[in-house]
């Protein structure tokens, strides 16, 4: 009954897209040691953004529209609130959450509680081995690793990205280097939502969108992030791509809905034993 | 060369963080009742001797005993129970509550049942007293001027009932007339049969104070005598260059 | 407990003797109270319409001020306060679903609170070994497989319909009322009790500065478990009163992320730490979510309401808007407690 191919390639897929959402949310965690409870509801942004504009434009475009308006909205929750209020920890933490709340309520009044699907960018697929693979699942497998490649690029090679990955080892040594933190934050939660709308899209598409869907998101960002290690980019991609199969192996071996278990219980695993996750390391002040 | 009464001994203390070794190979006792001089150059290890006798540190290497016991693995707090206290180098009190509140912390008992057991506000008022802080009680520590906090940071280690006290650098930062006054504090509790281990970067302040002086550099042992015995010793005037003595 | 403006803090202008409230409340302080407390109860008669609202807000005073008393002094921030009351109510309900609908309440209720004890130290005493963000991390987690384990499990839980077989304590609203405002006052007084006492102090100072605590000879782990039970009990039987009041148990009311949330916002926007304030605010809150804004946005629109509103309190006043106001009427008469 178990295809070996099918989980081969649905676990490899959900995987990359699960790197998408933990690259946002450990982004910003890990710059700014700020632990962003509304990551969840950024996801369910892109989805629901491409939701709605995918009935007017192309799929490409529409999702070109999430990516950027996710960008957008978190840049300006930083601006608007989140700035303000960084260094109480306990008040961002319900902060940030409450906005996830808000936006919640918000999309149940327009759109309702019941789960929608979205309409895939390209559609059609191709047989391989056996299964048929959708287009829009190539999509997302390769633009996962075309987007994880940009980044890379972009904190190596660029200004930015380099003043981004000094600040998230030490802030004061950057101040010191005279960084402009102020502009180095903006530019990483923009980035980090960016990312968190490019996974909705996917998400939304591969499992399905409701006003609900955040608090999984939120939960999968913080079990992979945790798992692979904070500030451990490479740590996030191996966490991932775990979860995926984890995830696919369950669904397909014991019944959909224990999904997401096996995930929660190993984070409570490795927060007990090995907080620091499979590739964290220790920040220095 | 330790005696059976040693209330404190360390053997063989090693701790290494990482690749660098804070502390290597120390051994000393503390000598019953006596005021002993804990010295060395900033850098040499002395906070960090303190810092795994009283357990802020896994130890790397040898062990700790007090009054016999193998305490190198014990909890902070119960070093604390079984009369060790330690005054730190900073000052660490409780910012929101008042000096009586921090004082008062330092006599509840260690049970989640102690809903009262605390010290009356007689008891604390004495306490607070022993380091003349009785009429700051109602204060806040940041309304303390350093003096103040420093007496604040005794006065919470006195009310754990102490017998071996470690002061951390306790003269840092005080004028002359404070640091008489402190040393006359720390004769007085040696006068009540406590027992007291001094830390400081300056031998100067120390020498009219202490029984014996152990002197610490870069981790490890260099001297251990009276007072003028360290004075004279030659290899611990090259450890200070500058001539802090 | 002693405070930085009184000169004496034996006076005590109302005679509450110290041990058990040790703190001086001035004339206006006392005046706010005491209108505050005889308003609330005598409301089945000046506002016989709210009755129902309240007396579900008694049971969320349990719930606030239990968070309070662990979360809010310790400041470990329990994001799982819905999993202890949660697997209460879910107690209740199981064993009437499952094995005797008929099942006397002094049977179910010891087993409920029994049960959430101990889901609580299971969960705590491994996350309490954490550091703050991961503490609250691990109890996150916790309410997500609870609710998670309800939809698996559905030949027992019924899933997200619920189990409706629990006995309806009355039907009647004013008694309702006070068999509900009766443990709310109870479990507020000990509370009140435990945190003004030497534990409360320790539970705060460890709050402030673990480290210190430990150095003046405290098991902070051993008082953070205890804090924990202080907590659990009664969160427990805030739980099976619940059950009981609505006579079903499903997970939107009694288990999802955000039922925990609403607990730590509620006792955030009543100030954190205080007992009292998080117990005032709750009232407020409830009526705001269950009445005022219901009745004028929708059982809908309401929560973007009661969210705004909540965000708006958090950021403005993150000391707790109700501490605050306390503060006030302290500086107004010169002293405050």
């Amino acid at each position: 009954m178990v295809d070996p191919v099918t989980i081969l390639v649905t676990g490899g897929m959900i995987g990359s897209v699960y790197v998408l959402i933990a690259i946002g949310f450990s982004l910003i965690y890990g710059v700014r040691g700020v632990i962003n409870l509304s990551h969840g509801a950024f996801i369910m942004l892109g989805a629901f953004t491409y939701l709605v504009v995918s009935q007017y434009v192309p799929g490409l475009a529409a999702f070109a529209v999430a990516i950027l308006a996710v960008g957008a909205f978190s840049l300006l929750l930083y601006l608007g609130l989140v700035r303000y209020i960084e260094s109480n920890v306990v008040i961002t933490f319900l902060a940030t959450v409450v906005v996830a709340l808000i936006v919640q309520e918000l999309l149940v009044l327009r759109f309702s509680l019941a789960p929608r699907s979205l309409q895939p960018i390209i559609s059609g697929g191709i047989p391989v081995a056996g299964t048929r693979i959708r287009y829009y699942q190539l999509i997302a497998f390769a633009l996962s690793w075309v987007a994880l490649g940009l980044l890379y690029l972009f904190v190596r090679r660029t200004r930015l990205g380099r003043n981004i990955l000094a600040t998230s080892m030490t802030e004061k040594g950057a101040k010191l280097t005279g960084t402009n933190v102020f502009y180095v934050n903006a530019a990483t939660w923009f980035v980090g939502g960016a990312f968190a709308g490019f996974a909705g899209v996917f998400i939304g598409t591969l499992q399905s969108t409701s006003p609900l869907m955040w608090v999984e998101a939120l939960g999968l960002a913080f079990i992979i992030v945790t798992i692979g290690g904070v500030g451990s980019i490479k740590g996030s991609i191996i966490a991932a791509y775990l979860i995926g199969y984890l995830e696919t192996l369950t669904v397909n071996l014991i019944g959909a809905e224990w999904r997401g278990m096996f995930a929660l219980l190993l984070l409570v695993a490795i927060i007990i034993v090995k907080p620091e996750g499979l590739f964290g390391r220790e920040f220095i002040e | 060369m330790s005696e059976a009464s040693d209330p404190l001994v360390v053997e063989n203390l090693t701790k290494r963080f990482g690749g660098l070794v804070a502390v290597e190979d120390l051994s000393f006792e503390v000598h019953d009742n006596e005021i002993l001089g804990f010295i060395g150059p900033n850098g040499a290890g002395k906070t960090t001797v303190f810092n795994c006798i009283m357990s802020v540190f896994p130890v790397s290497g040898g062990s700790i005993y007090l009054n016999g016991e193998d305490v190198t693995n014990w909890d902070t707090h119960e070093l604390v129970n079984h009369g060790l206290a330690r005054v730190s180098q900073d000052s660490n009190p409780f910012e929101e509550m008042t000096v009586e509140d921090n004082i008062r912390i330092f006599t509840v008992p260690n049970s989640p049942f102690a809903f009262q057991a605390g010290g009356e506000d007689a008891e604390i008022a004495e306490i607070a007293s022993r380091v003349d802080l009785e009429d700051d009680l109602q204060k806040l520590p940041g309304s303390l001027p350093h003096a103040g906090r420093r007496r604040l940071e005794i006065a919470k280690a006195l009310a754990t009932e102490p017998d071996l006290l470690l002061l951390d650098e306790p003269f840092a930062g005080l004028n002359q007339a404070e640091i008489r006054d402190l040393s006359e504090e720390i004769r007085s509790f040696r006068d009540e049969g406590m027992t007291l281990v001094v830390v400081d970067h300056n031998m100067h302040g120390l020498m009219q104070l202490v029984d014996r002086v152990i002197v610490v550099n870069e981790g490890s042992k260099l001297a251990d005598g009276t007072p003028e015995e360290i004075a004279d010793n030659e290899a611990v005037q090259q450890a200070y260059l500058a001539g802090e003595i | 407990m002693s405070n930085p403006a009184t000169a004496d803090a034996e006076e005590s202008p109302a005679g509450f003797a110290v041990p058990l409230f040790d703190a001086t409340a001035n004339r206006y302080q006392l005046a706010v109270l005491v209108v505050a407390i005889l308003g609330l109860v005598t409301i089945p008669v000046w506002a016989p319409s709210l009755t129902y609202v309240f007396a579900f807000a008694n049971i969320w005073v349990i719930f606030v001020v239990s968070w309070d008393i662990i979360s809010g002094h310790t400041n470990y921030i329990s994001f799982g306060h819905s999993f202890i009351s949660g697997i209460a109510a879910y107690t209740t309900a199981l064993l009437t679903f499952n094995i005797d609908p008929e099942m006397a309440m002094y049977i179910t209720l010891p087993l409920s609170v029994i049960m959430a004890v101990v889901a609580a130290l299971v969960f705590a005493l491994p996350a309490l070994r954490l550091s703050g963000p991961y503490f609250s991390l691990l109890t996150f987690v916790s309410v997500l497989v609870a609710t998670k384990a309800v939809y698996i499990f559905s030949q027992y839980t019924n899933g997200e319909m619920g189990i409706s077989t629990v006995s309806v304590l009355t039907f009647d609203n004013t008694t309702m009322f006070y068999y509900t405002l009766i443990p709310a006052a109870v479990v507020t007084g000990l509370l009140l009790y435990i945190s003004r006492s030497d534990v409360g102090m320790v539970l705060k100072a460890i709050g402030q500065n673990e480290v210190a605590v430990e150095a003046a000879g405290l098991d902070t782990t051993r008082f953070k478990i205890w804090g924990f039970v202080y907590s659990a009990i009664p969160m427990g039987f805030g739980g099976a009163l619940l059950a009981h009041f609505f006579g079903n148990v499903e997970p939107i009311a009694f288990l999802i992320v955000d039922r925990s949330i609403e607990m730590i916002a509620i006792a955030a926007v009543g100030g954190m730490g205080t007992i009292l304030g998080p117990a005032g605010a709750a009232y407020i809150l409830i009526y705001l979510r269950d009445d005022l804004f219901r009745t004028f946005l929708g059982p809908n629109a309401r929560w973007v309401a009661v969210w705004s509103v909540i965000l708006i309190l958090l950021v403005y006043s993150p000391q707790g808007i109700l501490k605050r106001f306390w503060t006030f009427l302290g500086d107004l008469g010169g002293d405050s407690a």
